[in-house]
């Protein structure tokens, strides 16, 4: 039987779990996120921080923990330049530090853990829902709840078109080094060598099209009838385990935020 | 005979519309990492919409701007808030290619205009409000430079972005130009905008 | 055997063009039977297989005078996808057929079942088969744009063969393979011949169509200039000053008879030319 072999077994229980809990529990977190972000210590959001550090036990537990850092290492630069301009470039009347020329003010400081920490949360379990989750799984379960297969069709070939054309574009590169064109060096010669890369790159795979068009035709694609999918996405069994988790942490977490606010 | 062309959006996408929008998002991914490896100050992600924007209108635009903004966050998700500004720029490129406003230069002229100030209105409340007005990319650099020497946060954000908008939507549009240029136009008549683009087209469909 | 597809007149032209693709032609193509459709580049070969599977106005739009006429009824009256489950139709370029959704060649071959609503098992069992018929069991698990050209032109034929329709059109399937993939693309089309499925299919490779094929029509500058039983055809010299291709062993058979040889039937295939040439030395040892 070939179709078990199509979907690859995860070992790990939480990487396992089905798409759309994975998803509940990405909303939960966010409320989670939103309701924390609000508590603030001596005009601190401090709590974020904390929740933050549930990133990368989420991604050891669930198997990935070797996926963490690679994969942070953009958001890291992209947040730490947020952090470092606002606080720098926020201004108020109380200075923390000054050194030489810089001053850190507190209302930067604190704007700057804000931000980056809500941005940091958010990206983090986005990132973790999409590191457990195979592209073709998140279709299917997307499928499942109402999306067009066309839809799905568009993302999952967008992918692998990127990979395609990504192949293709370095060997119009090699041709063009061989034929003299330049395509190292300083910004503006590596920018001339990218357009008549582009060019002949999209006029080609539109010429293709028409008969990918055809052949789509051939198979059935637009024949209007309810669709097989010979991937079956089997719940691990945890399903209900770990959305009950979910939901009593973030009832512990908003009652925790209310009571703050009436006590 | 003036036929009057109604624009279905069943027409729009077309399975030919739907095999163009990856091609599509991919021309962006490649523009991006451009952008990336070479740190420009200009986003080069947006040629791919606005190449099926031109060919199949706004629809199938703004859903290319999106698919491409959610693949991008995938391995990325810090950036997804932007995908906002990636969908206006497929509305209002298609709408202005329904509208033939790619046609001459001074047409072109006001496009480039009009998309960069929709991109820039769209773009800066989402630079403000979700990342404070700076995020790490080059532009960015600037309007940090500017919020620094004084200028409020909003004109900083607004000008540096409605400049480098505006460039990378010249880049854009020319580079598209030249694509649907080069496509055979037999290729061409087979999108739902494609007419647009072939010389003489309604002298021979006899 | 009943008529399956019929060119009553057929005229086309592709729009911005001003010079017919296809002009005046008529013939009928029987049920069960091989054709092969043999002319020079641009003579029309692939219109003539467009216009068969209804792509040709559908699709490329254009203007069709005449009528093609499938089981009967003009291809233009048929909806979408209605002919998908009666015609397979393989292209020329083995990389355009990907779906370029799926992982897995077998998914793939499966793409068109999954699209018609076939029930699981039954998918499971059929691509099995049919990925046991085309020699690609053993690449099953591998990524379809990872493959060799010829590779890739098996599970095109796969993903065709799996939906059984019951008319093979085929665009010169092996142009851009090597010696070795074309071999394999022949076996799995005579293995359909074996099935009786009416096949049509464009190729350059006369031997082979010698080799293989039922009847053979001649296009040249649009029109269809001949057409008849492959023997007929194949071994009529006079197509050579039309331009046409002819099996080596036809223009063999010919040039002995220039020299004196009393052939009576030109060959057309090795098989026939061994046969000659055996009972001439059977002869000329008694002579």
């Amino acid at each position: 039987m070939f179709r078990e072999k199509l979907s690859a077994v995860k070992e790990n229980p939480i990487a396992a779990l089905y798409p759309t809990t994975k998803g509940w529990i990405v909303i939960l977190y966010c409320i989670c996120v939103t309701a924390l972000s609000t508590v603030k210590v001596n005009g601190y959001a401090l709590y974020l921080i904390p929740l933050f550090l549930m990133i990368p036990v989420l991604f050891a537990v669930s198997g990935i923990w070797e996926k963490f850092f690679g994969f942070f290492k953009s958001i890291f630069i992209f947040v730490a330049f947020i952090f470092i301009v606002q606080t720098l470039l926020i201004r108020s009347d109380a200075v923390l530090f000054r050194f030489g020329f810089l001053s850190i003010y507190e209302d930067g400081l604190q704007h700057a853990i804000f931000l980056c920490f809500i941005i940091l949360n958010i990206a983090g379990i986005l990132l973790w829902l999409f590191q457990t989750t195979e592209t073709k799984e998140m279709t299917y379960a997307l499928e499942k709840m109402g999306m067009s297969y066309k839809a799905s069709f568009v993302f999952l070939s967008t992918f692998q078109m990127i990979e395609v054309l990504g192949k293709s574009s370095k060997t119009i590169m090699n041709a063009q080094r061989a034929r003299g064109i330049e395509t190292e060096g300083n910004i503006i010669v590596r920018c001339k060598a990218f357009f008549p890369m582009i060019v002949p790159l999209v006029v080609s795979s539109i010429m293709n099209t028409e008969e990918r068009v055809l052949t789509l035709e051939c198979r059935g694609f637009d024949t209007k009838c309810p669709k097989t999918r010979l991937l079956e996405l089997k719940k691990s069994g945890n399903e209900a385990k770990a959305i009950v988790i979910s939901v009593i942490v973030t009832a512990a977490v908003l009652i925790g935020r209310i009571l703050l606010w009436v006590l | 005979m003036i036929e009057k062309k109604k624009h279905s959006i069943k027409e729009d996408f077309s399975t030919l519309a739907l095999l163009t929008m990856p091609i599509a998002v991919a021309v962006n991914f490649v523009g991006s990492q451009i952008h990336h490896a070479l740190s420009l100050p200009l986003f080069l992600d947006t040629i791919g919409t606005f190449f099926v924007s031109m060919l199949c209108g706004p629809w199938v635009g703004a859903l290319t701007g999106l698919i491409g903004s959610l693949v991008n966050g995938i391995t990325n998700p810090s950036g997804i808030p932007f995908a906002l500004t990636s969908i206006s720029v497929g509305l209002v490129a298609g709408f202005l290619a329904r509208a033939k406003m790619f046609d001459t230069w001074w047409k072109i002229v006001i496009s480039i205009a009009l998309t960069s100030l929709v991109s820039t209105i769209v773009s800066a409340p989402i630079a403000v409000l979700v990342y404070g007005g700076v995020t790490s990319s080059t532009d960015s650099l600037f309007a940090a430079t500017l919020m620094a020497s004084g200028v409020n946060i909003w004109k900083a954000v607004i000008g540096t972005s409605l400049l480098f908008t505006c460039i990378d939507r010249i880049i854009a549009i020319v580079v598209t130009r030249l694509i649907i240029k080069v496509i055979p136009a037999r290729n061409l008549i087979k999108y739902s905008l494609g007419n647009n683009y072939v010389k003489n087209s309604t002298s021979k469909t006899a | 055997m009943g008529t399956v597809v019929e060119f009553k007149n057929v005229t086309y032209t592709y729009p911005l063009s001003e010079k017919p693709a296809i002009k005046n032609m008529s013939f009928k193509i029987e049920e069960g039977k091989f054709y092969g459709v043999i002319g020079e580049n641009g003579s029309g070969k692939t219109t003539l297989c467009s216009l068969v599977r209804g792509f040709a106005p559908d699709f490329y739009k254009g203007t069709l005078e005449g009528e093609v006429l499938v089981d009967g009824k003009p291809t233009t009256e048929y909806g979408p996808g209605e002919l998908a489950l009666k015609f397979g139709y393989v292209f020329q370029n083995p990389f355009n057929q990907i779906s370029g959704v799926k992982d897995t060649v077998f998914e793939e071959v499966a793409f068109g079942l999954e699209n018609f609503g076939f029930d699981p098992d039954e998918i499971e069992q059929r691509v099995t088969d049919v990925m046991e018929l085309t020699d690609i069991t053993a690449i099953a698990l591998k990524n379809p744009f990872e493959l060799s050209g010829g590779q890739q032109q098996r599970v095109a034929l796969a993903s065709t063969i799996v939906l059984k329709p019951d008319i093979l059109v085929i665009d010169e399937p092996t142009s851009q393979l090597d010696p070795e993939g074309t071999e394999s693309v022949f076996k799995i089309i005579s293995e359909m011949k074996n099935e009786h499925k009416t096949i049509l299919l464009v190729e350059h490779k006369v031997d082979l169509l010698a080799e293989y094929a039922d009847e053979i029509l001649v296009l040249k500058d649009s029109e269809l200039i001949k057409a008849g039983p492959k023997q007929e055809i194949l071994s009529d010299i006079s197509l050579l000053k039309k331009n046409v291709q002819l099996p080596q062993m036809s223009i063999l058979g010919n040039e002995l008879r220039k020299l004196g040889l009393p052939i009576k039937n030109i060959p057309i295939t090795e098989d026939q030319a061994v046969d000659i040439v055996k009972s001439h030395l059977a002869k000329g040892g008694k002579s």
